[in-house]
């Protein structure tokens, strides 16, 4: 029996019903659970809404089966699927036979709706004796997006669509940019922080539902509000660095519209997970919370609308379909029904007090909001101009770089400033003897660093310099607070520095979590500057033993040579890579010709060498001549890259410090105070 | 395998799955509807957040004070308002406890 007939006769078709199968459990499901939570919330039915709990976690187990009957298939080659045969290959190594679930538009969707169903099934089981009168409404509106998305992967773009026609004996192969380790993990973390800023929409519009529009919403959604925020920073530092090592131009942002994507979301979830505070502190900018989550969670939907809509020219689009539309109409019915009912219920949000100064630490969040606001839709301009300029008049216009990059100082350099003002100034009222007192050293050090770096030649970029000094700012305002605050729990507590570190961060792991978070900023904006502002390039065409400089660096040509891979073959131009007269290393800059596709497939390999003074020599092999002889190599030197890396690890301390729950904290807190608060009362 | 083999598989899932659905109402334990929250336990939720809220504006207070964000005598104002705060709440807290058939929703 041919193999091929026998693959589908014991997998594809098995595979393809019950996979198809289970979607459409799970999209009857989650209607179920829709309607039921709906009615649990009219009746206060307890039953109803335990049933509609389980019909979720029901939906997310079958979700999950459902990703594993594909992932069955793409490891078996399974080509009667339509996925498997348009994205993978025979001799595609078998951890990108896995990954190449998302990398087809019904795959990514599929793991979308795995990531919403599990969020939804983990806040059921978190809140099964809280937030009873939340929940109802909370399952209510994740239903609803529940079954939006379980009726794209059933309806309009299904990952178990058999292929068409005679099933061929090998598959197309897998985009050669998404064979890279990177891309087992960008798209799940980015998932992971679109899907899940769809909790806090959810109890946002519970609370207005039910006019529960207090603190407690803000509370029960906070860690999942931080889990998304961190998840789409660490998806997009993970992507940077896989456009750094991967795509081949030397940069690690292009302001690709799929990464403006990303990243407009993120700041609007910045700007809220400043402004909650001060509702929580001071009952104010209840409005502005409930239109920053909406504004979030709008931002998810249209940067998947973005990407899989393939309605603009990104390395990260899928082709056109009818998903665009379609996630189009779930967007507008989301801001529809958020805006009714914010306007529904704006009597119950006034604020509890009123700004009373300018100098206080609300009025340095609000100035942050503002800022990355504005950030937020300059970049939305950027991307949606061209499509606007496409419809009205037929002109495909483009916002190119320098646009974002001006906006990108414009705004940057005072929200980098407000990190170090916002920690040092007093809620309320900041005094000028306070400002003095707190402000003197961080200025003094940020002004006497800014000259020291102008003296050593860096005044040569003024947004570079002062990028610079502020990071100074910064790092002194972050480190005085922990040396202010280790040293008052040594005053109260006794001990050692150590101890008494940890002590103030685990007493109160938000505001030290957030601290750390902020020193991830200072190093990743040092990246950021130095590689942009302080970088070299150069270009040439090189015989062997011919050599070329960039940025005090020798690249000498010495040969070419040829590796085989299971599915590619690597030329390799060799590079010997000199400084001062030293051998440094070598480097093999190769183009990787794809043997698995049907038509010539090439892709660039760049190859990078990490200097110890934190300096990248980035080589690319631009074309290669056999005939004369000669290849073209583009070098770049790239400055403290590195840096941008390590800000994505303490990115993640930071964010894990400042989840990591800690149930102590609040009966700490009532110990410490009830005694002596009870004579009062 | 086949066909019937695939039919049996789908017919075990969704079985499993319309049980798991449906125990709410086929487990013993069956509730009665939940009632809405009385205003009374409504006032218990608020005055519980106020007092929680006093709480921890108390430490951060004093953390910004002895870092010397806070001057001495903003630290003694916000101190006595947020302390006469959460007295009040728990005030509030105690008159509710001390009424018959009070139970506490969320603590």
């Amino acid at each position: 029996m041919p193999e091929q007939v026998l693959g589908r006769r014991l997998g594809g078709l098995t595979l393809a019903t019950v996979g198809s199968a289970l979607l459409l459990l799970v999209l009857a499901l989650v209607s179920y659970a829709t309607v039921a939570s709906v009615l649990a919330g009219l009746r206060r039915d307890r039953r109803l809404m335990r049933s509609a709990g389980n019909a979720v976690m029901a939906a997310f187990v079958c979700t999950v089966s459902a990703v594993v009957l594909l992932e069955i298939a793409l490891v078996r080659h399974d080509f009667s699927i339509a996925v498997v045969l348009q994205h993978t290959s025979r001799t595609l190594p078998t951890p990108y036979l896995l990954t190449s679930l998302w990398a087809s538009q019904p795959g990514s969707l599929l793991l979308w709706l795995t990531v919403l169903t599990g969020a939804s099934s983990l806040v059921t089981l978190q809140n099964r004796h809280k937030n009873r009168e939340l929940m109802p409404w909370v399952t209510a509106v994740l239903g609803g997006c529940m079954v939006f998305f379980a009726s794209m992967a059933t309806i309009i773009s299904s990952p178990f669509e058999r292929t068409a026609g005679v099933v061929p004996r090998d598959g197309f192969g897998l985009d050669p940019s998404l064979q890279n380790p990177y891309m087992a993990a960008h798209p799940p973390a980015l998932y992971l922080g679109y899907v899940s800023f769809a909790v806090p929409f959810a109890f946002a519009m519970a609370a207005l539902i039910t006019r529960r529009t207090d603190a407690r919403w803000l509370a029960s959604v906070r860690r999942w509000t931080l889990f998304a925020w961190a998840s789409l920073g660490v998806g997009m530092l993970l992507g940077a660095h896989w456009a750094y090592v991967e795509i081949g131009w030397g940069g690690y942002w292009g302001w690709d519209p799929v990464e403006n994507a990303a990243l407009m979301p993120w700041l609007a979830g910045t700007a809220y997970l400043h402004s909650v505070m001060v509702q929580e502190k001071r009952g104010m900018l209840k409005v502005w919370n409930v239109v920053l989550v909406t504004a979030t969670f709008a931002l998810s939907i249209f940067g998947t609308f973005l990407t899989r809509s393939g309605v603009v020219d990104s390395i990260h689009s899928f082709v056109q379909s009818p998903v665009g539309p379609a996630l189009l109409v779930f967007l507008s019915i989301v801001l529809a029904f958020a805006t009714t009912l914010l306007v529904w219920r704006l009597p119950l949000l006034r604020s509890d007090h009123k700004l009373e100064s300018v100098v206080s630490r609300e009025a340095t969040f609000l100035f942050n909001n503002l800022l990355l606001l504005a950030f937020a839709f300059v970049i939305l301009w950027g991307v949606v101009f061209p499509l606007l300029s496409e419809a009205v008049r037929g002109v495909r216009s483009t916002v190119s770089v320098p646009y974002y990059n001006f906006f990108l100082v414009a705004f940057g350099l005072p929200l980098l400033a407000l990190t170090g003002i916002g920690p040092l100034i007093a809620w309320r009222r900041a005094t000028p003897g306070s400002l003095w007192r707190t402000f003197r050293w961080p200025v003094i050090s940020a002004a006497a660093g800014g000259a020291l770096l102008a003296l050593l030649g860096l005044g040569s970029s003024w947004p570079g310099l002062t990028a610079f000094s502020l990071c100074i700012f910064v790092t002194v305002t972050i480190g005085l607070e922990f040396a202010r605050g280790a040293s008052a729990r040594r005053a109260i507590a006794g001990g050692s520095w150590p101890r008494a570190l940890v002590d103030l961060v685990s007493r109160n792991r938000r505001r030290y979590g957030g601290y750390v978070v902020h020193l991830a900023v200072v190093l990743l904006v040092v990246g950021i500057a130095a590689s942009g502002a302080y970088g070299s390039v150069n270009q040439a065409v090189l015989k062997p033993g011919q050599s070329m400089q960039v940025g005090g660096y020798t690249l000498t040509y010495t040969g070419m040579r040829s590796t085989t891979g299971p599915n590619y073959v690597d030329t390799a131009a060799r590079l010997v890579v000199s400084r001062g007269g030293s051998t440094q290393g070598t480097l093999y800059p190769a183009v990787r010709d794809f043997t698995d596709h049907t038509v010539k497939t090439q892709s660039n390999e760049v190859d990078i060498r990490h200097d110890l003074r934190g300096v990248d020599v980035y080589t690319i092999l631009q074309g290669a001549d056999p005939s004369k002889n000669e290849v073209v190599i583009k070098a770049l030197v790239n400055p403290m890259v590195s840096l941008i890396w390590l800000a994505g690890l303490v990115f993640v301390l930071g964010a894990a410090i400042t989840i990591w729950p800690d149930p102590r904290e609040a009966r700490q807190l009532a110990r410490r105070y009830s005694t002596a608060l009870a004579k009062e009362a | 395998m086949s066909t019937a083999i695939e039919a049996a598989v789908v017919a075990v899932i969704v079985a499993t799955v319309v049980v798991a659905v449906a125990w709410p109402f086929l487990s013993p334990e069956r509730g009665a509807p939940e009632p809405a929250l009385s205003p009374r336990e409504r006032s218990r939720l608020e005055l519980m957040e106020r007092r929680d809220a006093a709480y921890a504006g108390l430490r951060d207070l004093e953390q910004d004070h002895r870092t010397g964000k806070v001057g001495d005598e903003d630290y003694q104002s916000e101190r006595r308002r947020l302390r006469a705060e959460a007295a009040g709440a728990l005030r509030g807290l105690d008159t509710l406890d001390s009424e018959p058939g009070t139970s506490s929703p969320e603590e």
